[in-house]
């Protein structure tokens, strides 16, 4: 990178099916105030400002953070709004990062949410077949919308493709659904979680109604979310001096990586294959060499879980656990448990602590910001656990097409 | 124009009264809601896409074929080659066979769009399998064998591409259906239309009778009928149930037996011949299924699974319906 990041302070909404009491208008602006009260700043210690948003119809406004601009304090200074799929919160903290490293500017506010539940369908009187309607509006209008392609397709075809090259791995239901028991725990424990007073057994899990066999059913997906989430990045000098007025350790960006496969998949050349998901694997290699680290040295990883077995190739293609046998993040021990570690200790050697926020399945998904979501949470469980390496990742568009993941790491001086 | 009216874009009923509504908020405090929508038409150009699509109208499949790579694009999705510095493409007529490149998923919960039309199966077909680089038809996939369920569409599953009699110029003018379904002197027909086939009511599979698998069948039946004695004037489970009237043939391993549906009530009886014709049959090897549906399981989860069989989509709701059953009655007790 040209110029040093940091994370100067970060903060999130309460994750909620639907807030009837807040637009989005309302949500961004709680994000933000409550990011720049953390940090002790105001509207005026920010140079720029990037926004997430994912998808102007559930916003039901075409250039819906022109109308953000005012109401969170960034009138006059430059705003750049990304629109990148489930990867947007990813997208936008990449471009809020590349501003200050390029030198462009000193201080970024990087804000993401969605508000996605206020859809309606007037068949069913209930707004999930309208949420759905509307992500299906990210296929094409010429072959795949009309086919009637749904989110959920895009990452149940890659695990029904997975399982096909890699039987006896995704495919156990029993390991799904104990990494689903640890996720619950985990998001029993984050005050802002959407399903925070959710108790989920293994027995639940898998008896719980099908979305689609046989991978998916109801309690192994993530949500709909109403929320936001804000980040503020600072070049090295500003992040030390922003710093000292709240005390709290600067987490820097150590590795960016990104990658977007082709839409149409097939067999050879720059196709999309159906059976691995390339993009996370070269994001995730990207962002290690950037960062001059190995999956190893990672003990915190943030991930976007679409679908638990998603969470498990994902796993797989970043380097945690071997292609093929992504079910040794429990057979062999390698997810930690939060009850052992508690709110303070680091995860043991060959352990890692995934999603301890509850991840996008019990801490929530607001798409715009949900990658914004697991950054919060990252920066937090590092200062908390004194852990100096974490990784965040995020995926998106069809056939999780986006991939995206970022290398960060504790200064020392909050070690 | 007379007679059946023109399907239309926006279904008649996709719609809501103009009206702002209050809704109370999770702090206790009303709140305010205002009944809209977000609505754009278009007449959407196929652009350089019409050549494929008018080609499906005239019954035919074709891609596009890098003239200096040999890359084929199924469908031709662009006439100039992105990994050859964009050199041409020239068209090229495809067979009306492929394989399945990966095991497709089958929508059961569809969005908004498709309420009504689903379950339904959508995968990848690998269509030039002689070119070295080759992109997959995402295509519609039926079977002549019932509703979509796993072990169908697998991986590597030979497909027969079929055109419907039909056609408009859109992707569902085409779809798959197993190439061992297709009657052996059908197989190499091209164009094969979809009035060859028997898709609309498929032979009902032959279900082996077990005696081990009887006292399984009546306590099944001893359970629904339980359940039906339960379902009273003035409650949720009568509401499931309300403008709802089916006959339904059930032929389990342990024997068979009819359900009714009319006027709000249930009734499970062991088959008699007195039973007006079934509107549908399903079937199930174990009968223990009903049971389990009883005790709060669910007869769309068993359809889902493959293990209940349904001859068609129209007969999908039904179960939606009697998988409320169960609930309701628990909550119409507790209520008491």
């Amino acid at each position: 990178m040209m110029r040093k990041v940091g994370i100067v302070n970060a903060a999130i909404t309460e994750c909620r099916g639907r807030w009837v009491e807040k637009t989005y208008w309302g949500l961004f602006q709680e994000a933000v105030r409550a990011t720049l009260a953390n940090a002790k700043m105001t509207g005026d210690d920010v140079d720029s400002v990037v926004w997430g948003i994912y998808n102007d119809i559930f916003e039901h406004q075409a250039i819906p953070e022109s109308a953000l601009t005012g109401l969170v304090a960034m009138t006059n200074k430059p705003g750049v709004r990304v629109t990148n799929g489930g990867a947007t919160g990813f997208y936008a903290m990449r471009a809020a990062i590349a501003e200050v490293a390029s030198g462009m500017v000193d201080v970024v506010l990087c804000a993401g949410g969605e508000k996605a539940t206020d859809c309606f369908d007037p068949v069913s009187q209930s707004p999930t077949p309208m949420v759905i309607n509307t992500i299906a509006y990210s296929w094409d209008p010429f072959f795949e919308n009309p086919l009637g392609a749904t989110a959920n397709d895009s990452y149940m075809q890659m695990c029904l493709g997975y399982n096909d090259s890699h039987p006896g791995d995704i495919g156990d239901p029993l390991v799904r659904a104990k990494i689903v028991e640890k996720l619950c725990r985990q998001g029993n424990r984050n005050p802002y979680a959407q399903r925070r007073n959710e108790k989920v057994t293994v027995e639940q899990v898998m008896n719980s109604r099908w979305i689609i066999p046989p991978f998916l059913r109801l309690l192994e997906a993530c949500m709909y979310t109403e929320g936001a989430g804000a980040v503020v990045f600072a070049s090295e000098d500003k992040a030390r001096e922003l710093a000292e007025r709240t005390g709290e350790p600067i987490v820097w960006v150590r590795g960016v990586g990104a990658a977007n496969e082709a839409y149409a998949v097939g067999r050879g050349g720059y196709y999309k294959p159906l059976d691995r998901i390339v993009s996370d694997r070269l994001a995730a290699e990207r962002a290690y060499e950037m960062a001059g680290v190995r999956p190893a040295d990672i003990k915190i990883v943030e991930l976007h879980d679409a679908f638990v077995a998603q969470l498990m190739i994902t796993m797989g293609e970043m380097g945690f656990v071997p292609i093929g046998r992504t079910r040794a993040l429990i057979d062999d021990g390698i997810m930690a448990d939060i009850d052992e570690l508690g709110d303070s200790k680091a995860p043991p050697d060959g352990q890692i602590l995934v999603n301890p926020s509850g991840g996008l399945i019990f801490g929530g998904h607001f798409v715009g910001g949900s990658n914004m979501f697991s950054l919060w949470s990252a920066r937090k469980e590092m200062i908390a656990r004194q852990v100096p390496l974490a990784l965040v990742h995020g995926t998106g568009a069809i056939n999780a097409c986006y991939g995206g993941a970022i290398v960060l790491e504790l200064d020392e001086r909050g070690m | 124009m007379k007679g059946k009216e023109k399907e239309m874009v926006i279904p008649r009923d996709f719609n809501l009264p103009k009206e702002v509504s209050e809704v109370r908020g999770q702090d206790g405090k009303p709140y305010l809601q205002f009944n809209t929508g977000m609505l754009t038409l278009y007449k959407q150009t196929y652009g350089e896409l019409s050549r494929f699509f008018m080609a499906l109208r005239e019954a035919r499949l074709i891609g596009s074929r890098c003239k200096t790579c040999g890359q084929v694009m199924v469908p031709a999705a662009s006439w100039h080659c992105p990994n050859c510095n964009f050199a041409e493409m020239e068209e090229v007529a495809l067979p009306h066979r492929g394989v399945l490149a990966a095991t497709a998923p089958i929508t059961f919960f569809p969005s908004a769009s498709f309420v009504g039309q689903a379950p339904f199966c959508r995968g990848y077909v690998d269509v030039a399998t002689e070119a070295k680089i080759a992109s997959f038809l995402p295509c519609r996939l039926r079977t002549t064998t019932g509703i979509p369920r796993p072990g169908i569409f697998v991986k590597g599953l030979e497909l027969k591409l079929v055109f419907e009699d039909k056609r408009q110029g859109t992707i569902l003018d085409i779809f798959g259906v197993p190439m061992v379904e297709i009657p052996k002197e059908l197989r190499k027909k091209e164009p094969l239309l979809a009035s060859a086939l028997n898709l609309k009511a498929p032979p009902v599979p032959k279900i082996k009778a077990e005696a081990a698998l009887k006292p399984a069948l009546a306590s099944a039946l001893k359970a629904m009928q339980g359940m039906a004695a339960k379902i009273k004037s003035g409650t949720r489970a009568e509401k499931d149930l309300a403008g709802r009237k089916h006959v339904i043939k059930v032929k389990t391993g342990g024997g068979e037996f009819d359900i009714k549906i009319e006027r709000g009530k249930l009734a499970v009886n062991g088959s008699s011949p007195r039973t007006p014709a079934a509107d549908f049959t399903m079937t199930v090897e174990n009968p223990a299924v009903f049971s389990k549906w009883v005790a709060g399981g669910s007869l769309s989860d068993a359809v889902m699974e493959g293990e209940l069989w349904l001859p068609n989509l129209e007969a999908f709701p039904v179960l939606y319906a009697l998988d409320r059953l169960p609930r309701s009655i628990r909550r119409d007790q507790e209520e008491k």
